[in-house]
């Protein structure tokens, strides 16, 4: 079954951390390069990317049958999904512990979301 | 057999193996719902064949047998989460099998399905309804009732909880060691909370005592099931402890009568010698923990039953042990209240005010009822009128309503 880890944080924070101390990004980085690796190690690994800041994000609105665009993200949040990871597990205990490892700033969340199987 | 004779059987049974039955076949199918409803079929084929054949000679492996085959046609039939792993495969059934499963022992599944059912990836408040409602098979609406809540809003927890675990595939195993802890403290924690709910209202007669029976018998349950774990140990004499003063707890009128009022003549002394072996069994593993320090406190409430005082300095000093292990508001307040009855009242409102600075509690009812106690036994009457009244203010429960409002009468306000 796959699961989808989605990473919250927030991103004028971690924007401004990283700002002031480049090696923070640096290191982070290298944690994330880390976990791949064992991820993809173990089988695990289907997919995961970092996302660009929200505001560059577009949101599509469909009301009614009618389309218009909205410059931002779906829903303005105190933390913002800044990325994800799509993993292979046996159950929900074995992607919570996937999602347990993900690295990040000192105050992030992950969501751990099944897909749904048809 | 009448079929009133066949329900006495049934219901024996049930009363005996129904927790173990329906573990197993939750555990076996990874479904609490069908579970559940081929454990509800069972039942009630079981009244019918048994008026008719007589009872089977093992009622109990009757019904789980009768229950499983149900299951497994429902499961067949429905063909949905075809993906979902079974132990094994089923073998075929015919009459033969089904004589023979009825002399297989039915598995303790006990200890796995409290684990599923209290997965710190279940909201709080859902687990221990779905302990009560899939291991103990309680009604949705009698667990309703004991949550204050209707039977239509239990429902839709259980449901959504069932669902959760179902679709997002929690693990239907014991947990492994390094998830141990964190998954053995949220079960510890659900029985805790249960056990609170039933504790809160002690005038709220049947459904509380229900509930608190409930609890305490899935204690001992997990104490039987994890004899090495000290907490589990703990907790299973600490509710012991407590339920033993149920009969002492309240006055004539219905009031809440504190503690150290109590008449211990009116302890379950069956209970406390209970709760006193469940805690030399702790103590002999050599691991202290949070549930064991509290019932320490309650054992040396207990021992006024022997010496007829209480050893108030070994309370503080507990509740001192206590909070360094697990802080908290409540914990201090009640260290607070030990003080006062250890040294003088001003030495407890002292330790009070150090709790309310660091907490912030004037809105807390525990903080304004114990505050209030201690200012009346300081003989500061008018203080202790404000706080009573305040305390009023905070919705207490009927039982220690009656309790503030009988000592407000006292301070002749």
């Amino acid at each position: 079954m796959q699961y989808l880890l989605l990473i919250y944080a927030d991103e004028k924070l971690w924007a401004r951390e990283t700002g002031t101390d480049p090696s923070a990004l640096q290191a982070i980085t290298a944690a994330h390069m880390r976990l791949g690796a064992e991820l993809s190690e173990a089988g695990a690994l289907v997919g995961g990317n970092r996302l660009q800041p929200t505001d560059t994000a577009t949101t599509i609105r469909n009301v009614g049958g009618a389309q218009s665009l909205h410059d931002g993200p779906y829903a303005e949040t105190r933390e913002q999904l800044a990325g994800y990871y799509l993993v292979e597990a046996p159950d929900l205990d074995a992607a919570i512990a996937w999602g347990k490892k993900i690295p990040g700033g000192p105050n992030y969340s992950i969501e751990v979301r099944p897909l749904h199987v048809l | 057999m009448s079929g009133w004779q066949a329900e006495r059987v049934l219901e024996a049974a049930v009363r005996e193996a129904g927790d173990r039955i329906r573990a197993a076949l939750a555990i076996r199918f990874r479904d609490l719902d069908m579970a559940e409803e081929a454990f509800a079929f069972a039942s009630l084929r079981a009244v019918e064949t048994w008026t008719r054949d007589g009872p089977p000679r093992d009622p109990a492996a009757w019904l789980y047998s009768v229950g499983r085959r149900r299951a497994f046609d429902m499961g067949r039939r429905a063909k949905v989460r075809s993906e979902a792993v079974h132990d094994a495969p089923e073998p075929t059934p015919d009459p033969e099998t089904i004589v023979m499963a009825a002399f297989e022992p039915i598995p303790d599944e006990r200890l796995r399905l409290i684990f599923v059912c209290c997965h710190p990836a279940i909201a709080p408040e859902a687990r221990i309804a779905l302990t009560l409602r899939t291991l103990c098979g309680l009604s949705v609406e009698r667990i309703a009732r004991a949550w204050l809540t209707t039977e239509v809003a239990m429902l839709q927890r259980l449901t959504r909880a069932k669902r959760k675990i179902r679709e997002s595939r929690i693990r239907f195993e014991i947990p492994e060691p390094d998830a141990w802890g964190e998954r053995l403290g949220a079960v510890l924690a659900t029985l805790e909370i249960a056990y609170a709910q039933a504790y809160e209202d002690a005038a709220g007669a049947s459904d509380a005592a229900d509930l608190a029976a409930e609890t305490l018998r899935l204690s001992g349950l997990l104490a039987e099931l994890l004899p090495q774990e000290p907490e589990v140990l703990g907790l299973a004499a600490l509710i012991r402890f407590t339920e033993a003063r149920r009969p002492a707890r309240l006055d004539s009128a219905g009031a809440m009568i504190p503690l150290s009022e109590q008449d211990v003549g009116l302890w379950d002394p069956r209970l406390i010698g209970q709760a006193a072996e469940l805690m030399r069994r702790a103590a002999a593993l050599g691991r202290s923990g949070p549930y064991q320090l509290l019932a320490a406190i309650h054992a040396t409430h207990a021992a006024r039953i022997e010496t007829g005082t209480t050893d108030w300095a070994s309370v503080v000093a507990l509740y001192d042990i206590l909070l360094r292990v697990r802080p908290s508001a409540v914990a201090a307040v009640n260290r607070a209240v030990a003080v006062a009855e250890a040294q003088t009242a001003e030495a407890g409102l002292a330790a009070l005010a150090a709790v309310d600075s660091r907490e912030r509690l004037a809105g807390w009812l525990p903080y304004q009822a114990a505050r209030a106690g201690l200012l009346a036994r300081a003989g500061r009457a008018a203080e202790a009128t404000e706080a009573l009244r305040r305390a009023l203010t905070l919705e207490p429960a009927p039982a220690e309503r009656l309790f503030l409002a009988k000592r407000l009468g006292e301070l002749g306000a």
